[in-house]
C-alpha cells in the first residue's frame, strides 16, 4: 500500500522524467527524497542545539544516446525544472558517447516492505529527543566521576520517503526511518584532556542503545586511556575492536567497488577467484536484511536489491556493481548503485565465535586498536596505514593503554593475517564486522 | 533572494520566544562539473540549489531550521522551529526589524554569472590528459574533474543588517595511477581558487596533469616507508597541512569557550617554539578559503593566532565571540543553508623564517622530508594528529636519497610545536584544492607554510 505522500513524489519523479525526454533525453530516471530531520545537542543540563527541519531533493540521471549527465535541485517548481533540464540535456552533447551508458537492463519487479520504517519514531516529537540528549549528560557524570565536560551529547532521528521513477517504466517508493544516540565526554589526566567518542544508530528507536548504556560505554572508552604511553616499534598480532574493524571494511568495500576496479584503482582487480584472505575472511553484502541500516528494497537505479557473497573463505567471489561498471566489466550488477556511484548496502564480515575478551585471553603478545584516526588507504596498493590508541597486550591480558603510534600493514596481508574472529557483530551502520585479530603488522611507535 | 519586508517577518518570528540574536542565511549555489575517465569525457552534473537557514541564539544555546521551500509559509515555519530553543528563556521584547543592506568589499569577481560554455571545460580536461600520459609511459589510468560552481549568499542579522556575497570557486584535479612491474604508484595534484575558469589561461592544465603523473611515478618508484621516530623536513606550501591539523583545529572558538581543546584559556601562554609563527586570513585574493564576508556578515580579519610561539587568539564565530566576549573574527563558516555555522578556518600559514632549504636538509642526520601531504586528522582534546604523506624522500646524512611510499605521520601538536628547530625563508601557500571537513560540514580551505625542520616525531611505514 502507498500513502498518498508517496504517490505525489512518484509522479513528480514520472514528471521530470517525461520534461527530460520531451527535452531530448532518449532514457531518463529521477529519484525524489523527501526528508524530515531532528537534530539535538544537550551539554550539561542545558539544551545546546535544536534544529529541525524537511528538505526535498530531485536528482535527473539523463542520457543522451549514450551520453551522460545529472541534474539536481531542491526545486521542483515545473517552469523552471523544464528549462533546467533542457540545459542538462545541452550540456551531455560535450560528453563522450558510451554504449554502455544508459538505464539498467532488469529493474526490481516488487518492491517488499523490508521494515526499515518505525513510525515511533515520527510519532515521537522533539521534546523526548532533547530529553535523550540531556540524559546522556546526566549519565556521563554518573558513570565516572572523572568526566569533567563533554563535547555534547546528541539525539538525532530521521524519516525520508524515496521515489524513483525511469523511462523504463520502473516505479517504486519506500519510507525509511534512522534513529541515533551519541556523545564525547572528556575528562583530565594530569595536563592532559581526553576525549573519545561512542554512538548507536538503527532503523527503530527500540534497536539503539539506551541513554545509559552510551554513556557508560563512551565514558569507559575516555578514562580508560588514562596514562597512555606510546608502545615500541615492532610487528606483533593486531586485534581490531569492532567499530574499527568496520573502517578496516570500509576500505575492503572501495577495492570490491567496480567503479574503482574499473579504472585500475584497485589491488583486487583482475583477482577473481584468486584465494587472497584467510578461511575466516568471509564478506557479504547484502541488501535485504529486515530492518537494517544498509537495506533497501531496490537500489539507486530501480534494480533490486540482493545477497552477493564478496568474499568466501578468502577467497574473491565478487565485485559491486551498478548495472554501468557491471557491464563495462562483463558482470551482472549487484543493486549497489547508490547515489549515482556505487555503495554498500550491508556489508559485513561473517561473525567468529566469542567475545572480544576471549579474543584479547588468546592473544599471549598483540595491539588491540580501539580508535584509528586518519584515512590514508592507498586504494591501487591496498596499502593501508593509521593512526592508532588502545591496548597493549601481554600474557593475554590487557597490560596498559597506548597511543600515538600507527599501525600499518597491506590490505591483501591483514585479510589473509584474520587468524581469529569475535562473535560481536552488529547491525548498527551500513559498513560493519565483529572485531578481529591480524596475525601480524607493523606498529610505529618510539 | 527574499525580500527585506518577508525577512524582517521571520526576525522577527524567529524571535518571538525571544532570544538574543537572530539570523536569515539565504543560498543560491550553481555547480556544475565535468569528469573524464580513460581518455573521455565521462559524464557531466548540474547542481542548482537554492534554499534558507534560520538560527536563533540564546546564550550558549542555538536553535536552528532551514527549507528549500521559499513560500513564506514553508519559511515560516523553519522561522517557529530556530524559535524553540528560546522557549524556556527569559521573554525579551523584539520591536520590528528594519532591514538595511551594507555594502561588503568583494574580493573576488561580483559580476561573474553563468558558466562558460561546455566545450572549455571538456577542452581543459582532455588537455591535461593528453599531459599526463604524455610525461612517462608508465602513466596508465588517468581521471580528472572539474567543478565551477557559484554560491550566492544574503545574510540578514537581527541587529538588521543584510550583506551580500557572491562566491565563485574552481578546481581543477588530476588523479593518476602509474604501474611497473606490478608495482602501482599514485599521483594527484589540483588548482583553482574563487576566480572563473579563465585562471586555467594563465594556469596551464597540462602543468597540473604533469605535476600528478610526476608523483605518480615518484611513487612507483618508491620503497616502503621506514617505521619509527625519526626527524621531519615538512615541505613548502602544502606542508601547511601540519599547520591546519597539529595547531588549527584546536585553536577554533567553539571547542577552547566549551574548555574542551588543549589550548583552552592558554591566550598568552608560549604553545610553540619561539621560531613559530601562524596566522589565519580570509582576505587573500583568489585562494579557496578566502570570503568578502564570512557565513554570519562578517568581514574577514587577519588573525594572528600564534606569534613567536605565544598563543594570542582564537578564530571566533558570532555565537562564540560574544560568550567569550570579544569581535568575531569572521571564521563562522557553513556548508550550506543546510547547516548551522562552525568556528573555521580560513587560509591558514606560516610566514617565513630565515634558514633556507638546503640548509635544512643539510641539518637533517636521518628523517623524513614531506613534500605533500594527502591530508589529515586531529583529536582536539589531547591534540593528537596524523597525517599521510603523498610525496616523501628519505634523507639520509643531510642528502635527499630514496623516495618512500606511503607514510603516515603521528604526532602531537603543541609537542610537535615545541620541536620546530628551524623554519625556511620559502614560505608560500599550497596549490588550491583543499576541503576542510569538521562535524560533517565541508569547507574549502587553504594552507601554507615554509620548509620546516620536527626534530621527531612518529614515522609509520612497513619498511626498516
Amino acid at each position: 500500500m502507498r500513502s498518498a505522500r508517496e504517490d505525489e513524489a512518484l509522479q513528480t519523479a514520472r514528471d521530470a522524467v517525461a520534461l527530460a525526454l520531451a527535452a531530448g533525453a532518449t532514457g531518463a530516471e529521477a529519484t525524489v527524497g523527501i526528508g524530515r530531520r531532528l537534530s539535538v545537542e544537550a551539554r550539561e543540563a542545558v539544551i545546546t542545539k535544536l534544529e529541525q527541519s524537511t528538505g526535498k531533493s530531485l536528482t535527473v540521471r539523463i542520457f543522451v544516446d549514450g551520453r551522460k549527465t545529472t541534474f539536481a535541485t531542491a526545486d521542483f517548481e515545473r517552469d523552471g525544472l523544464r528549462a533546467a533540464l533542457a540545459r542538462a540535456v545541452e550540456q551531455a552533447e560535450h560528453v563522450a558517447a558510451d554504449e554502455l551508458a544508459r538505464l539498467p537492463d532488469e529493474r526490481a519487479e516488487t518492491v517488499p516492505d523490508l521494515g526499515l520504517y518505525d513510525p515511533a519514531i515520527v510519532e515521537r516529537g522533539d521534546d523526548a529527543g532533547a530529553e535523550d540528549a540531556l540524559a546522556i549528560e546526566r549519565a556521563l557524570r554518573e558513570a565516572d566521576p572523572r568526566i569533567v565536560n563533554s563535547n555534547g551529547s546528541h539525539f538525532g532521528d530521521s524519516s525520508s520517503l524515496v521515489a524513483l521513477a525511469n523511462s523504463d517504466g520502473f516505479a517504486g517508493s519506500y519510507l525509511a526511518t534512522r534513529a541515533s544516540r551519541s556523545t564525547s565526554p572528556v575528562a583530565h589526566d594530569g595536563p592532559h584532556k581526553r576525549t573519545a567518542h561512542y554512538g548507536t544508530a538503527a532503523r527503530r528507536l527500540d534497536e539503539l542503545d539506551d541513554n545509559a548504556e552510551v554513556a557508560r560505554i563512551a565514558a569507559m572508552r575516555t578514562t580508560e586511556m588514562f596514562g597512555a604511553r606510546k608502545p615500541g616499534t615492532m610487528r606483533v598480532p593486531v586485534i581490531f575492536e569492532r567499530d574499527v574493524a568496520a573502517a578496516v571494511l570500509s576500505d575492503i568495500f572501495s577495492a570490491v567497488n567496480a567503479a574503482n576496479v574499473a579504472v585500475g584503482n584497485s589491488w583486487l582487480a583482475g583477482r577473481t577467484g584468486e584465494k587472497i584472505g584467510s578461511d575466516l575472511a568471509t564478506i557479504v553484502d547484502d541488501g535485504r536484511l529486515p530492518g537494517r541500516l544498509g537495506s533497501s528494497p531496490f537500489d539507486g537505479e530501480g534494480v533490486a536489491t540482493r545477497r552477493t557473497v564478496v568474499f568466501e573463505r578468502g577467497v574473491l567471489r565478487s565485485f559491486l556493481y551498478d548495472s554501468y561498471f557491471a557491464r563495462r566489466l562483463g558482470a551482472a550488477t549487484t543493486g549497489n548503485a547508490s547515489g549515482g556511484g556505487i555503495g554498500p548496502n550491508s556489508l559485513y564480515l561473517e561473525a567468529g565465535t566469542g567475545s572480544l575478551a576471549e579474543l584479547v585471553a588468546k592473544t599471549p603478545r598483540g595491539i588491540l586498536v580501539l580508535d584509528t584516526i586518519g584515512f590514508a588507504t592507498e586504494h591501487a596498493t591496498g596499502t593501508y596505514s593509521r593512526g592508532a590508541r588502545g591496548f597493549a597486550i601481554e600474557n593475554g591480558e590487557l597490560a596498559f593503554p597506548v597511543e600515538e603510534f600507527t599501525i600499518a600493514a597491506s590490505l591483501p596481508d591483514m585479510l589473509a593475517g584474520i587468524d581469529a574472529v569475535a562473535a560481536d557483530l552488529r547491525f548498527d551502520g551500513s559498513v560493519v564486522s565483529p572485531s578481529f585479530r591480524v596475525a601480524e603488522m607493523t606498529i610505529s611507535g618510539s | 533572494m527574499l525580500d527585506h519586508e518577508l525577512l524582517a517577518r521571520l526576525l522577527s518570528r524567529a524571535l518571538r520566544n525571544g532570544g538574543d540574536y537572530a539570523d536569515v542565511f539565504c543560498e543560491r549555489r550553481n555547480a556544475l562539473s565535468y569528469r573524464l575517465q580513460d581518455g573521455h569525457i565521462h559524464e557531466s552534473g548540474l547542481s542548482l540549489t537554492q534554499g534558507v537557514g534560520i538560527r536563533v541564539i540564546v546564550g550558549e544555546s542555538a536553535g536552528y531550521g532551514y527549507s528549500d521551500d521559499l513560500s513564506s509559509e514553508a519559511l515560516m515555519r523553519a522561522a517557529d522551529a530556530a524559535s524553540l530553543i528560546a522557549r524556556n528563556a527569559p521573554r525579551r521584547a523584539h520591536g520590528s526589524i528594519p532591514i538595511a543592506p551594507v555594502a561588503v568589499a568583494p574580493l573576488y569577481d561580483q559580476h561573474r554569472t553563468a558558466h562558460a560554455a561546455s566545450r572549455r571545460y571538456a577542452d581543459l580536461l582532455s588537455r591535461a590528459d593528453v599531459a599526463a600520459r604524455a610525461f612517462d609511459p608508465r602513466v596508465g589510468s588517468v581521471n580528472a574533474h572539474i567543478t565551477d560552481e557559484v554560491q550566492e549568499v544574503w545574510i540578514a542579522g537581527s541587529d538588521g543588517r543584510i550583506v551580500h556575497d557572491r562566491r565563485p570557486l574552481v578546481t581543477l584535479g588530476v588523479q593518476a595511477v602509474s604501474t611497473s612491474a606490478g608495482d602501482r604508484g599514485s599521483g594527484y595534484a589540483a588548482d583553482g581558487g574563487r576566480t572563473s575558469i579563465a585562471y586555467f589561461d594563465e594556469h596551464d592544465p597540462e602543468a597540473i596533469a604533469r605535476e600528478a603523473a610526476r608523483i605518480a611515478i615518484v611513487n612507483v618508484e618508491a620503497i616502503p616507508a621506514p617505521a619509527g621516530e625519526m626527524e621531519m623536513v615538512v615541505g613548502a606550501g602544502a606542508g601547511g597541512v601540519l599547520l591546519h591539523e597539529a595547531v588549527g583545529h584546536g585553536l577554533e572558538s567553539d571547542f577552547n569557550r566549551r574548555g574542551v581543546s588543549l589550548y583552552s584559556g592558554r591566550v598568552g601562554e608560549r604553545v610553540a617554539n619561539e621560531l613559530v609563527t601562524i596566522l589565519d586570513d580570509g582576505n587573500i585574493p583568489g585562494e579557496r578559503g578566502s570570503l568578502s564576508v564570512d557565513d554570519e556578515g562578517v568581514a574577514g580579519a587577519h588573525k594572528v593566532l600564534v606569534e613567536d610561539g605565544i598563543l594570542r587568539g582564537y578564530m571566533q564565530d558570532r555565537l562564540n565571540a560574544r560568550l567569550m566576549r570579544v569581535a568575531p573574527t569572521g571564521s563562522g563558516r557553513r556548508q550550506s543553508f543546510r547547516s548551522m555555522p562552525q568556528p573555521r578556518m580560513c587560509n591558514t600559514y606560516m610566514p617565513n623564517g630565515e634558514s633556507t632549504f638546503e640548509e635544512i636538509v643539510a641539518s637533517t642526520k636521518r628523517g623524513i622530508y614531506a613534500k605533500g601531504f594527502g591530508g589529515g586528522q586531529v583529536e582536539i582534546s589531547k591534540g593528537d594528529f596524523v597525517f599521510m604523506v603523498a610525496e616523501g624522500y628519505l634523507i639520509e646524512d643531510g642528502r635527499i636519497t630514496a623516495p618512500v611510499k606511503n607514510a603516515t605521520i603521528v604526532g602531537n601538536g603543541p609537542e610537535a610545536m615545541t620541536r620546530v628547530t628551524a623554519v625556511g625563508n620559502d614560505s608560500r601557500l599550497a596549490s588550491r584544492h583543499y576541503t576542510c571537513g569538521k562535524g560533517g560540514q565541508y569547507v574549502p580551505v587553504g594552507v601554507g607554510m615554509p620548509t620546516v625542520k620536527i626534530s621527531a616525531i612518529t614515522v609509520g611505514g612497513t619498511g626498516a
